[in-house]
């Protein structure tokens, strides 16, 4: 329980005073009312004693009377009756409010720190008026009259008279029976006989000459005359007086504007609830204070503040200087002392003879007689009280009566011990005579008797209470008894720390039929709880949020705010989210009709932006609620600044900022550069690629340098993207900004006229109305359009919120009325920063500029356009497509480049192609390349150098530059160019990258240069597979040497084979029904092809589906002049009867871009020279390297085909090439595709860092060495029968295929141990020297003639001579067996 | 009706009940009830708060309910409300479901990916529960 003012003791001492009944004569009355006070209320201020008053009790121990207080009534009092005084105590409860910034107390409670007003005024101010307006009951004395003052005023015309009128009036009251109300505690009442004299009108001569006659005729003790008034009432006023009545008037006067007219306008006189009377008779002068509170308005009076103000105005007291103050207050001692004491005193002896002379006879009498006769009588009135508690058992006079009385006595004049003895024996009375109301008031008084003992022989007995508590409320069905036996025990049982008891007494005491009561017992309890040695906070909570809804039931708003808003610190934040979403909601709608909108916005705010468990139902009454109160709200207050509206949940970290329109994706057959929109999803990959390429781009622009000041464009900002600088936007050109919206209710919520807020230039867009759906993102883009250059701030959204109820009967009206406008503003903040040991230590993000733009001036914006661009391509597929360039903006722009991933795929052509803009339609039907009719024949020649093509030997052209008409492409201008693709060589989709880059013609110092992206994903299908082998022809230097080798004249070893299989592995989806080898071109820096060899001869090599063909080339070493050379030997055969020329535009383009001259890639290992080789030679490196070379060949194989696809019912002709780089002889090269199938064969490409350092060539590349070839007739005629011997001149051709020298031995001695030789019958013999020795210088060709001898006819083998070869300088010999496995037959006829 | 909660300084993990409705209600039973526990753990002596029994048995009989408390040694602490009018669980049984419940929210405990604190989500949880109260019911 709370803290209170008075301690227990003297609350309950209070609680029971002696009362004294005022009867007054009109003159008297005249008198005080010139203070504006009746008698009593004059009194009141001094009737609590200052000193200790004395008497002595039955056994003459006297007793001492310390602090009593007295209660001074008009006789006409009346208690009012139950509804009124309801209404009274609500009034009285609902005045009193808890003081701003009131002490209040910090109670920590394990984890809870609550913070609880440490008192509870309202309680206190209800149980004094409760305690005060407790009607006399029949079953107890203490507030029944004990005495009677008898007030007439001295201005009389015969005072006495006046006395014993009133005196005579007093008894009609109190014996004729016709007034049941002022109950009388004996039937001879003390007379106090007062003779009222006004001193500023009075006589004061005749005043004390009454005084004596009273004197005389009542004695000493009897009477009293006071002296009241000693000034006329204007003339003090502007005295500052102590004014002791304020502070028991004003808590009338709070009730007067209900009780007033309630008293006039029902008719009922005589009703005041509390002990100070209003005067309702017709002669009593209407009471000022009364009517002054009249005036004001009926209402209730929010404040204390306002109540004293309306009661100020009327002063009282102003005839009362200092002195009559003191007059008063000896009066009331000197009436209390002389008069009511020993009159008390008197009766207690007088009562007290009473019993004890009863005591023997009577007593034991009685009971005996009522064995005797009562047996059946006591039954029958126990029933009879338990059905009619109210009825009467004992007549006024009965001796059980008379215990009680005296009992009461002893307790109001303090002598409890004896009080407890009498209330004791009664209880006992009472009990065994089964009347229960009247043992109930005993054991109550009982019980506080034996508290208020001092020493406390004895403890208290708290079960007395119960007792009584229990039998009031269910036997005697008296709410008002038990409640104040309730209260008065709680105060006692808190008094000794038994906090648990009080409250469960009090919690008990909770009715239904009384809120307030229930409300504030519960509170009480609340307070007990959490007063509890150990604090029970959670069983406060509880209660206090019963004693909320209690409080809200009977009307009281602000309590029950104040206990929800208790009880609220200790559910919150706990995870509670049920309770504490109840006791918000209930806080926000108590907070609302106490205009407190700013509360009660904030505690619905609280429910529903947590992600809270309410069901969907109760979510929209919370939202519905919420956007009431928050439209009631904003209407109230007119600022210009819109609230903010905590929902839907906008995520400002994902907020997005596109800066450039949107774009136009295709315009009828255009179709429009992908660019960058706000539909992509980041991709950090692929963002870097970008910033890749365009670093690639602007370091081509800036002539190879990339400028410090380099920051990649970027167009659409995330959270994820580098937000450290100001981004730039352009003048005229949109700003997008996307928000996202996340609505976590399960209901919907629409939001409408979103707009942006912004700082800086005025012009704004609003989106359209828009319904979030309940738990989904939402993504609001809204566009901004700046006009002037400058620095842009976007700093919020302002948008409308209403339920997402879209009532279709009542349309936008509903929505109208539950709509709100409201703001919320968007605060990024960057990403944490960690880079130096504070930023480390602690929290601390960086900035974040997204929403800051810098507008710039203007720049050029591009727009590029495709046109007959395709998705789907056969691999290796040339297609011409055109590409168009626009310049929507006013500027200029220039330095138009792009860049691309894929260098390979496009081309927009080399410069020394003519660039006649054909229009595309009319290159529909034509052939991408260009070509030349010429059957068949020999290879045709060209030598291209590459770097016409674009290509430098370091690096693959991924930027390339757009020319432009005179570098300029003005305001609106168009520029359509061709554009050659071909389809990449794996198959699959491939996503193509391509990044226009351009500049403003006037350099501004903000924008440096544009980007423009485009993104074409392409799905390549399988077409052709080209596998090339190259082997070195052995007979070349052979029988073929007459023929051709005479016209290459001093080529040495420079020929060989080249087979190209052909397969057709297209898996025909795409309706190729053939394709056809058109030409096969060679591209390379020392070979050529030379001429097809082919048995198929002229025809066009046919491939259906699966088919495989073959091809035959022979291929030759360029001149000598050509090779040396950087410049590459194109020639071309055709099968068919157009050439196309492979060396000019879109063919050798492709070819150069496709990467495949082979020796970039091989970096410095051939360009080194044999030179270099020689003197390196003694390392073994040096010698892998030359072995190496002798076997590597650099050429490129070119195939160009036709296929033929049937379309819609079309034919459609697609051409194609497919490159393979032969680089080894006799490995088998393949187009691209099929290296990527076996990923083995990478693995044998020569690459010199791919081997682990070997420290010897392999045998495999060392027997390549040396070529050797056997020269010797096929067949040979030889009469064996005339002569025995045959002798074959056989020729042997040993070249030097590298560039070093190289020591040879030839051995013929060697008989063949492999097994193919074994089979070969017969033998022959080598004739002449069996072992040469020689040396070979690079490339040098040695011909060795030898001498076969054959004994007879046969087929023989020649192959049998072993060559060892090693190079010059080192000693490791190597036996180059290469040639061995090809037999060299020769046939001997015996002719 | 019958619901039961894991509490842990006074953050609930875990609340399920059955029926639905009057939810509210019974979440403020529970929560008050925290009060009486705590009363009930410190009641104990300090020497012998090691050998407490962890069941604490009927905290308070309401009109409606009976609340039920166990507080493991880790000062978890779980509550379960039962009708008043359903006799068939006595204090045995009810011993039984805490000591089932004890045991799988130390599953839950255990389970690494289990942030100490979050409520509880656990489907293994949910279904001893569900049969507990299948049982009850």
């Amino acid at each position: 329980m709370a803290q209170c003012v008075q301690s227990v003791q003297e609350f309950i001492q209070d609680s029971f005073v002696p009362m004294v009944a005022v009867l007054c004569s009109e003159d008297a009355e005249r008198v005080t009312r010139k203070n504006s006070l009746s008698f009593p209320e004059l009194l009141r201020p001094f009737c609590r004693l200052t000193s200790e008053g004395h008497l002595r009790d039955p056994n003459n121990q006297v007793v001492v009377v310390k602090g009593l207080r007295i209660s001074v009534t008009g006789i006409n009092t009346r208690p009012p009756q139950t509804p009124e005084m309801h209404k009274l105590l609500s009034q009285a409860v609902s005045v009193c409010q808890p003081p701003e910034g009131s002490p209040a107390n910090v109670i920590t409670a394990g984890d809870y720190d609550l913070n609880i007003s440490a008192t509870t005024p309202w309680f206190e101010t209800y149980r004094e008026n409760f305690l005060q307006s407790m009607p006399a009951s029949e079953h107890e004395f203490l507030n029944h009259y004990l005495a009677c003052m008898l007030v007439v005023s001295s201005h009389e015309a015969v005072p006495t008279e006046q006395f014993l009128k009133l005196s005579q009036e007093q008894h009609r009251i109190q014996h004729s029976g016709e007034f049941t109300h002022p109950k009388w505690f004996n039937p001879n009442t003390l007379k106090y006989y007062v003779l009222l004299h006004d001193i500023s009108e009075g006589d004061e001569q005749r005043a004390e000459s009454v005084y004596e006659d009273m004197k005389q005729r009542y004695g000493t003790q009897g009477c009293y005359l006071l002296k009241i008034n000693s000034r006329s009432g204007s003339t003090g006023a502007d005295e500052q007086m102590p004014d002791p009545w304020s502070q028991y008037l004003h808590k009338t006067s709070i009730h007067s504007p209900v009780n007033v007219p309630l008293v006039f306008a029902d008719g009922v006189s005589e009703t005041h609830p509390l002990q100070l009377d209003q005067p309702t008779d017709a002669g009593y002068p209407s009471n000022n204070v009364s009517q002054s509170v009249n005036n004001v308005d009926v209402t209730r009076p929010e404040k204390q503040a306002s109540v004293t103000s309306h009661t100020t105005p009327t002063p009282r007291g102003t005839c009362l200087t200092l002195n009559d103050h003191d007059h008063i207050r000896q009066f009331i001692q000197e009436f209390t002392f002389r008069g009511l004491l020993p009159h008390i005193e008197k009766n207690i002896r007088q009562l007290n003879d009473q019993l004890v002379s009863r005591k023997g006879l009577s007593r034991s009498l009685f009971s005996a007689t009522k064995k005797l006769f009562g047996g059946g009588k006591v039954p029958e009135k126990s029933i009879a009280e338990l059905k009619n508690t109210a009825g009467l058992l004992y007549p006024s006079e009965a001796p059980e009566l008379q215990i009680r009385k005296m009992a009461d006595l002893c307790f109001l004049v303090q002598h409890y011990e004896l009080a407890y003895n009498c209330y004791h024996t009664a209880k006992k009375d009472f009990l065994s005579d089964q009347a229960m109301l009247y043992a109930a008031g005993a054991l109550e008084m009982a019980a506080v008797a034996a508290f208020l003992q001092s020493g406390a022989p004895r403890p208290y007995p708290a079960h007395y209470m119960d007792t009584a508590i229990q039998t009031y409320r269910d036997v005697c069905k008296n709410m008002l008894l038990a409640e104040r036996c309730c209260i008065l025990s709680a105060e006692i049982l808190k008094s000794q720390t038994k906090y648990s008891d009080a409250a469960t007494l009090l919690i008990k005491m909770t009715t239904e039929d009384s809120d307030l009561r229930s409300a504030l017992l519960l509170e009480q309890a609340a307070h007990c709880f959490i007063n509890m040695r150990s604090p029970m906070v959670r069983k406060f909570a509880f209660h206090m949020i019963l004693a909320g809804h209690r409080f809200s039931k009977a009307g009281q708003k602000r309590h029950a705010l104040r206990c929800y808003c208790q009880a609220l610190q200790v559910y919150k934040g706990k995870d509670w989210t049920l309770a504490e979403d109840h006791i918000n909601f209930t806080i926000g709608r108590q907070s609302f009709t106490l205009r407190q909108p700013e509360n009660a916005v904030a505690a619905f705010r609280h429910i529903l932006i947590n992600d809270s468990k309410q069901s969907a139902v109760q979510q929209a009454a919370f939202l519905r609620e919420y956007l009431y109160v928050y439209k009631s709200m904003s209407q109230l207050t007119s600022d210009s600044s819109l609230p903010q509206l905590p929902l839907p949940c906008l995520h400002s970290s994902q907020t997005r900022v596109f800066f450039g329109h949107e774009r136009r994706l295709a315009e009828g057959e255009k179709q429009a550069a992908t660019h960058v929109s706000l539909d992509q999803e980041f991709d950090r990959d692929l963002s870097q690629l970008w910033r890749e390429l365009e670093e690639q781009v602007v370091a081509v622009a800036n002539r190879g340098t990339v400028p410090i000041t380099f920051q990649p464009s970027q167009c659409c900002l995330n959270s994820q993207t580098d937000n450290l600088r100001y981004p730039l936007a352009v003048v005229e050109e949109p700003i997008i900004v996307e928000m996202v919206f996340r609505n976590l209710l399960k209901v919907p919520l629409a939001l409408s006229a979103l707009s942006l807020l912004w700082k800086f230039t005025p012009k704004d867009f609003s989106g359209p109305q828009v319904v979030c759906a309940p738990f989904f993102f939402y993504l609001a883009r809204l566009k901004l359009l700046p006009h002037k250059t400058g620095e842009l701030h976007v700093l919020g959204v302002v948008y409308n919120l209403g339920t997402g109820e879209v009532d279709n009967s009542e349309g936008s009206l509903a929505g109208d009325l539950m709509c709100v406008r409201g703001q919320q503003n968007l605060e990024i903040q960057g990403p944490r920063l960690n880079m130096t040991k504070e930023e480390k230590t602690s929290v601390k993000y960086g900035p974040d500029h997204r929403l800051d733009p810098i507008i710039t001036p203007p720049m050029p914006l591009l727009e590029v356009f495709f046109i007959n661009f395709p998705t789907g391509l056969l691999c290796g597929e040339i297609r011409k497509a055109w590409v168009e360039f626009v310049n929507v903006s006013a500027v200029p722009l220039t330095g138009l480049r792009v860049a691309s991933t894929h260098p390979e795929f496009f081309t927009f052509g080399s410069a020394t192609s003519d660039l006649t803009p054909v229009t595309p339609t009319a290159a529909e039907h034509c052939s991408a390349y260009k070509t030349v009719a010429m059957p068949p024949s020999v290879a045709t020649v060209s030598l291209v150098s590459p770097a016409a093509f674009g290509v430098t030997s370091s690096d693959r052209p991924i930027v390339a530059e757009i020319p432009l008409s005179q570098g300029v492409l003005g305001p609106g201008e168009a520029l359509q160019i061709p554009l050659w693709l071909r389809g990449p060589d794996r198959e699959g989709v491939h996503e193509i990258n391509f990044l226009f880059y351009y500049e403003s013609t006037e350099k501004t110092a903000k924008l440096s240069h544009r980007v423009l992206r485009h993104t074409a994903f392409i799905c390549a299908s399988r077409s052709l597979s080209v596998k090339a082998t190259a082997s070195r022809s052995n007979t070349l230097h052979g029988r073929e040497r007459e023929s051709e080798e005479r016209q290459e004249g001093e080529d040495k070893n420079g020929s060989m084979l080249v087979f190209v299989d052909v397969e057709n592995i297209n898996t025909s989806e795409a309706g190729v029904r053939e394709f056809h080898i058109v030409q096969v071109s060679s591209s390379s820096r020392q070979w050529r092809l030379h001429k097809c060899i082919n048995p198929v001869g002229d025809k066009d090599s046919k491939l259906a589906s699966r088919e495989r063909g073959k091809l035959c080339f022979k291929a030759t070493r360029c001149r000598a002049e050509e090779a040396t050379s950087e410049k590459y030997t194109f020639a071309d055969l055709n099968l068919g009867n157009e050439q196309i020329v492979s060396s000019t535009t879109p063919c050798a383009d492709f070819f150069f871009r496709s990467g495949l001259p082979s020796e970039p890639r091989r970096g410095g290992v051939s360009t080194g020279g044999a030179s270099q080789m020689r003197r390196q030679s003694g390392t073994d490196e040096g010698v892998t390297n030359i072995v190496k070379k002798c076997s590597e060949v650099e050429l490129d194989i070119i195939v160009l085909w036709k296929a033929y696809v049937v379309e819609d019912n079309k034919q459609l002709i697609l051409e194609g090439q497919l490159h393979v780089a032969l680089q080894t002889i006799g490995k088998e090269a393949c187009s691209l595709s099929q290296k990527e199938e076996a990923q083995e064969m990478v693995l044998l490409k020569f690459k010199p860092d791919v081997p682990p350092p070997v420290s010897k060539p392999s045998l495999e590349q060392l027997s390549h060495l040396i070529k050797t070839c056997l020269h010797y007739p096929e067949s040979y005629d030889h009469p064996f029968p005339q002569k025995s011997l045959c002798m074959v001149p056989v020729t042997l051709m040993l070249s030097n295929c590298s560039l070093a020298q190289v020591d040879v031995i030839v051995d013929l001695r060697h008989k063949t141990t492999s097994p193919e030789s074994l089979e070969v019958h017969g033998s022959f013999s080598w004739l002449g020297q069996t072992q040469y020795k020689l040396q070979l210088q690079a490339q040098e060709v040695y011909r060795l003639s030898l001498k076969a001898c054959f004994f007879q006819a046969g087929v023989y083998n020649l192959g049998t001579p072993r060559v060892f070869a090693k190079l010059a300088q080192t000693s490791a010999m190597c036996e180059t067996s290469q040639q061995s496995a090809m037999p060299a037959l020769i046939i001997i006829n015996s002719v | 009706f019958l619901i039961c909660v894991a509490i842990r300084a006074n953050y609930p993990l875990y609340i399920r009940s059955v029926p639905t409705q009057g939810e509210l209600k019974f979440h403020y039973t529970v929560h008050t009830s925290l009060d009486v526990v705590e009363e009930k753990i410190s009641g104990v002596g300090k020497a012998l708060a090691d050998q407490r029994e962890l069941y604490l048995g009927l905290l308070y009989p309401t009109e409606d309910y009976k609340v039920y408390g166990y507080v493991t040694n880790s000062k978890v602490k779980f509550v379960i409300v039962v009708d008043s009018s359903n006799t068939s669980l006595r204090d045995n049984e009810i011993r039984s479901m805490f000591r089932k419940l004890h045991n799988s929210f130390t599953d839950v405990m255990c389970n690494p990916f289990y942030n100490p604190g979050d409520p509880i989500q656990s489907k293994a949880f949910d279904s001893i529960v569900s049969t507990m109260m299948v049982q009850a019911c």
